[in-house]
């Protein structure tokens, strides 16, 4: 029981830090953004580059790949998303070219094999009789720590208010003034660098290379949708619940039937309560 | 190749052969090369040793003339891990290049989706990459029109899971003393088809095989399955990867010092520099490996030196040796038949009894590959520490002393 | 775009086929044409993609699915029950269909991005089914050993771009007609055509089955040529395929989506001497095209064709 308890809370976190993002950027821009899992990838690679290849210490190293992915979201928001945001399905199509682009590129750099990102903490603990790694702890804190903190940034600042206004009433929000421009690339700022955050976290135990990014990308999409696209806290809750799912199914049948939950869990929620658990009516 | 590059191809040939005819006689120019097909995954590692080694192969017996005054030309194409691409390059190869034979393969589904069309197009096949039974079974049920088939590499997943429950007997029982073990295994085509021998060949052996269960290719968390195997109370934990996570799974034992020593097949873990890849992750695991520098026969040294000046790499992956093999066990049976056709081909290569890289190779009634002790034979090989590798059975193969996990050392 | 036909679309189609139809004689290469089999029946897929999703607006994100189940359903007639190969045909059509009811009545009433990821998780499942119950479907290898309908190549090959050409002309037909711009109508307003009186459920699960039933078709055509299924089939990949060959064709037109096809497959195969770049320099170019010309390639190259002639 202790087991399914701690590991499912590590699995829920790195999830719900991979589907807040992607739902900020469906709430605020509704756009889908296939490149997600591209952010995950890329934060990896980055990190890889900076410790193994560059040397730098690893802290600083996880730093600087947040921000350059962040800044890579920004940059693909400016050049390719914005000329197109008129078309859903063109936004669709072209996040989709670069998450291949993306793969196609790190497969070409650094090849087919894993790569390895060193841990932040290494040695193992014990914890109501449960042996767990310190990464798989540090993640669970950090991802805990950085949801926490953009809960803050937007219920408190400025940008975080324009953040919420845009995502609640677009139309309302331009006429108030609000640089919706400015917002959508903050966002997309955000939500890369929260990929990218849970790739420097968990891929010292997970997987590094190039194809990395699609499965939790297509993860964070069912969170998304049963947690209610668009809702931050719906995400959180709908990470917990496919965390634990997941963790479970893993304890009570197989491992190779935790895949097949996820699938199911979204198909019966679009069936039974299409909007999430907490989506609003008006989004379907 | 673009007709605008064959073109340009054919030119230089004429050129070429025009100044060869004044010296050499009309006989060298008029021999078009032997050319073999590589259909491989040319994005992967598997797929770069396969053709490098290939090279090295033909480069050699070039240098020596070639075969019966022909000279070796590879054609590669790419057949990723989709069967719909990997159909297509046989059809590229064998329609449109009219390659002579065949050299190639990883993924056991996609070999499987290849071998209708290898048999239609009337090719010669040598596998050097996918394990399956079901391979080489198509020669057994119908031999006509798959006889084509031959396996140069690796040994039949059976043979693997016979030698697996023979490591399990003589060393995990034997020598390590532990009686309990668990078997958990990627769910893929070619372990579904080693799991039940293995199991059978372990109990017979008079091992207690406490759980064994499949785990999906793309597992990310192995924290249920390790907790599992810690609740069956298992000594020795068996384990079968090679398409799934083999780094997710080492960095996970090792993270939680998992307190159960593990051995077995791990494809990826038999490449040269996986130790480095997953941060010294792997130590102490034990896995089949026919890749690796020791003095298996007298060319598996010079093969592997010869590959690490030639790439630069640390040393070829499990494909490696097998396809250097394949080129010369091909150019030999070749050179006996006195012909490229495929029948008098194929009669030939059924006399196979050749010392390469990988051993001694002769081809059972299936056409795969025989496995034993002088023959073509795998030790089980350690990880030790800072990344050396030791083999640790069988006995005669024996290199070096079996360690335990660092948190396991009394 | 609604009007009928006109005697310069017929023009055009004929071209196209007649030149499809040469084709084989023209490229001499065995190679080549069972490239160009493989590129139709994807047209036959996009095209009916396209009759759902273009003209409704609804992603079908999980169109593999009807694929995987046509090409499954001839593979298991085949091999499991050894019927004659060409019951593999209607059979699939028939499969794919119910697929497509049992799928469509809970998830239909769902828009945009819901209706995709619900028709997604369907495709997901039946993937993941295929692999857990190895056993029964073959697992990751799939089917094999199925027999192919012709022995000669290219009598497939005028199979294919026969089927081909009769289900886009019904396609097309269906997409013209009143049917058609109910359909665009649901697309706009749903409400609306509810309140009119359009039985909205009906022309939605009608039209997606209609697409599901020639998905179907070309995934048994499929199945037999190349003699093996597999479970990649189901994947996220193929529907993706299908997608960027229908937007590359020009959305909503349908018989654009089988110039898309066509035209990217032997894009695939311009760039084979890329070796490992290849799939790099198609994806970028496949940027270029999304993004400046956001309304596809084939269809509006026509459109301007046709106005031309005029």
């Amino acid at each position: 029981m202790a087991e399914i308890l701690i590991y499912g809370a590590v699995t829920s976190a790195i999830y719900a830090m991979l589907a807040v993002g992607f739902t900020l950027i469906f709430g605020v821009a509704r756009i889908l953004n296939l490149a997600h899992g591209s952010f995950y990838a890329l934060g990896a690679y980055t990190a890889y580059v900076l410790t193994t290849v560059l040397h730098l210490p690893l802290l600083p190293s996880a730093v600087l790949a947040v921000l350059f992915v962040a800044g890579f979201g920004v940059g693909l928001e400016r050049a390719l998303v914005r000329p197109l945001r008129g078309s859903q399905i063109a936004v669709l199509m072209i996040t989709l070219a670069t998450s291949l682009v993306v793969e196609q590129v790190l497969f070409l750099t650094f090849g087919s094999e894993y790569r390895n990102v060193p841990s932040l903490a290494s040695g193992k603990l014990t914890l109501l009789g449960v042996d767990i790694s310190a990464q798989r702890l540090v993640t669970l804190g950090v991802s805990v720590t950085a949801l926490s903190l953009l809960w803050l940034f937007i219920q408190r600042t400025r940008l975080g208010s324009a953040i919420l206004a845009v995502s609640q009433d677009p139309e309302a929000a331009q006429y108030m003034g609000i640089p919706s421009d400015r917002v959508f690339a903050t966002v997309m700022g955000l939500s890369a660098g929260l990929a990218a955050l849970a790739a420097v976290l968990a891929a010292p135990f997970l997987t590094v290379q190039p194809g990395m990014g699609l499965l939790p990308m297509v993860k964070a999409f069912a969170i998304v949708i049963v947690g209610g696209l668009g809702s931050i806290p719906g995400s959180i809750l709908g990470a917990l619940l496919l965390g634990y799912s997941e963790t479970i199914v893993a304890y009570l049948i197989s491992t190779s039937w935790t895949e097949l939950v996820s699938l199911v869990a979204v198909l019966l929620t679009l069936i039974l309560r299409p909007a999430g658990l907490f989506g609003k009516r008006a989004a379907f | 190749m673009t007709p605008i590059r064959r073109v340009v191809g054919s030119l230089a040939w004429l050129a070429l052969g025009a100044t060869a005819g004044l010296t050499l006689g009309p006989a060298a120019a008029q021999n078009p090369p032997i050319r073999i097909g590589v259909p491989t995954a040319i994005q992967l590692q598997v797929g770069r040793d396969t053709t490098d080694s290939m090279q090295m192969a033909v480069d050699e017996i070039n240098a020596k003339g070639g075969v019966l005054g022909r000279k070796l030309e590879l054609v590669v194409a790419d057949e990723t891990e989709n069967p719909e691409t990997g159909i297509n390059a046989i059809k590229k190869l064998t329609a449109d290049e009219k390659v002579d034979v065949l050299v190639g393969g990883y993924t056991s589904g996609v070999t499987l989706a290849q071998l209708p069309h290898i048999s239609r197009a009337k090719t010669i096949y040598l596998g050097v990459g996918a394990a399956s039974p079901s391979i080489t079974q198509r020669v057994k049920q119908d031999y006509d029109n798959y006889k084509y088939i031959f396996r140069v590499n690796p040994i039949n997943a059976a043979h693997q899971a016979r030698a697996l429950a023979d490591f399990i007997s003589g060393f995990v029982m034997a020598e390590m003393g532990l009686k309990k073990i668990a078997i958990i295994g990627e769910n893929a085509k070619w372990v579904q088809d080693l799991v039940p021998i293995l199991k059978k060949g372990a109990v017979d052996a008079g091992a207690d095989v406490r759980m064994s269960e499949f785990f999906d290719t793309q597992t990310s968390d192995f924290s249920p399955l390790l907790s599992k195997v810690k609740e069956s109370e298992a000594q020795f934990l068996v384990v079968i990867l090679s398409h799934g996570s083999s780094d997710v799974f080492v960095k996970q034992w090792y993270d939680a010092r998992f307190p159960v020593p593990i051995g077995g097949i791990d494809v990826k873990s038999m490449d040269a520099d996986f130790f480095k890849r997953v941060g010294g992750k792997s130590i102490s695991e034990i896995t089949i490996n026919g890749s690796i520098r020791a003095p298996i026969s007298p060319k598996t040294i010079p093969y592997w030196d010869a590959f690490v000046k030639k790439t630069g790499r640390g040393g070829p992956v499990y494909t490696g040796p097998g396809a250097y093999d394949a080129v010369y066990v091909y150019a030999e049976a070749v050179r006996r038949a006195k012909s490229t056709d495929p029948d008098a081909v194929i009669k030939e290569l059924e006399k196979t009894d050749y010392v390469g890289a990988l051993g001694r190779i002769q081809f059972d009634d299936t056409h795969d590959v025989k496995a034993g002790p002088g023959l073509v034979s795998f030790g089980f090989v350690q990880w030790q520490d800072k990344g050396e590798r030791a083999i640790v059975w069988p006995k005669e193969m024996r290199s070096g002393k079996a360690i335990l996990p660092p948190w396991l050392k009394k | 775009m609604l009007a009928s036909l006109t005697w310069k679309d017929l023009i055009g189609a004929a071209a196209a086929v007649a030149l499809l139809a040469i084709a084989p004689l023209l490229v001499k290469s065995n190679y080549l044409v069972g490239v160009l089999t493989v590129a139709i029946i994807y047209g036959l897929w996009a095209a009916s993609w396209d009759f759902m999703s273009g003209l409704t607006g609804r992603e079908n994100f999980g169109y593999a699915l009807f694929i995987g189940a046509g090409a499954y359903t001839a593979g298991f007639l085949d091999t499991a029950y050894m019927a004659n190969p060409w019951w593999g045909l209607p059979a699939g059509v028939m499969a794919a269909v119910g697929f497509s009811l049992v799928l469509g009545f809970p998830t239909l009433r769902l828009k945009g991005p819901y209706f995709a990821l619900a028709m997604l998780s369907g495709a997901a499942i039946l993937q993941r089914l295929m692999l857990i119950f190895w056993e029964k479907t073959g697992g990751e290898e799939g089917l094999y050993g199925i027999r192919p309908l012709l022995d000669s190549q290219l009598g497939f090959y005028y199979l294919v771009l026969g089927a081909t050409v009769v289900s886009v002309m019904i396609l097309v037909l269906l997409a013209r007609s009143s049917w058609g711009v109910i359909l665009r109508a649901i697309r706009g307003d749903e409400a609306s055509c509810q309140a009119a009186g359009i039985n909205v459920t009906f022309y939605k699960i009608a039209s997606l089955a209609i697409s599901a039933g020639f998905g179907g078709l070309g995934g048994a055509l499929y199945a037999h040529y190349q003699l093996q299924v597999s479970p990649q089939l189901f994947s996220i990949v193929t529907t993706i395929t299908v997608i960027i060959m229908v937007y590359v064709g020009g959305m909503g037109s349908i018989y654009g989506a089988v110039g898309g096809a066509v035209l990217l497959t032997l894009l695939t195969e311009l760039l084979r001497d890329f070796g490992e770049w290849r799939l790099l320099v198609y994806s970028l170019i496949l940027i270029l095209i999304l993004f400046f010309l956001p309304g596809g390639l084939i269809a509006p190259l026509w459109r301007k064709l046709r106005g031309a002639a005029r």
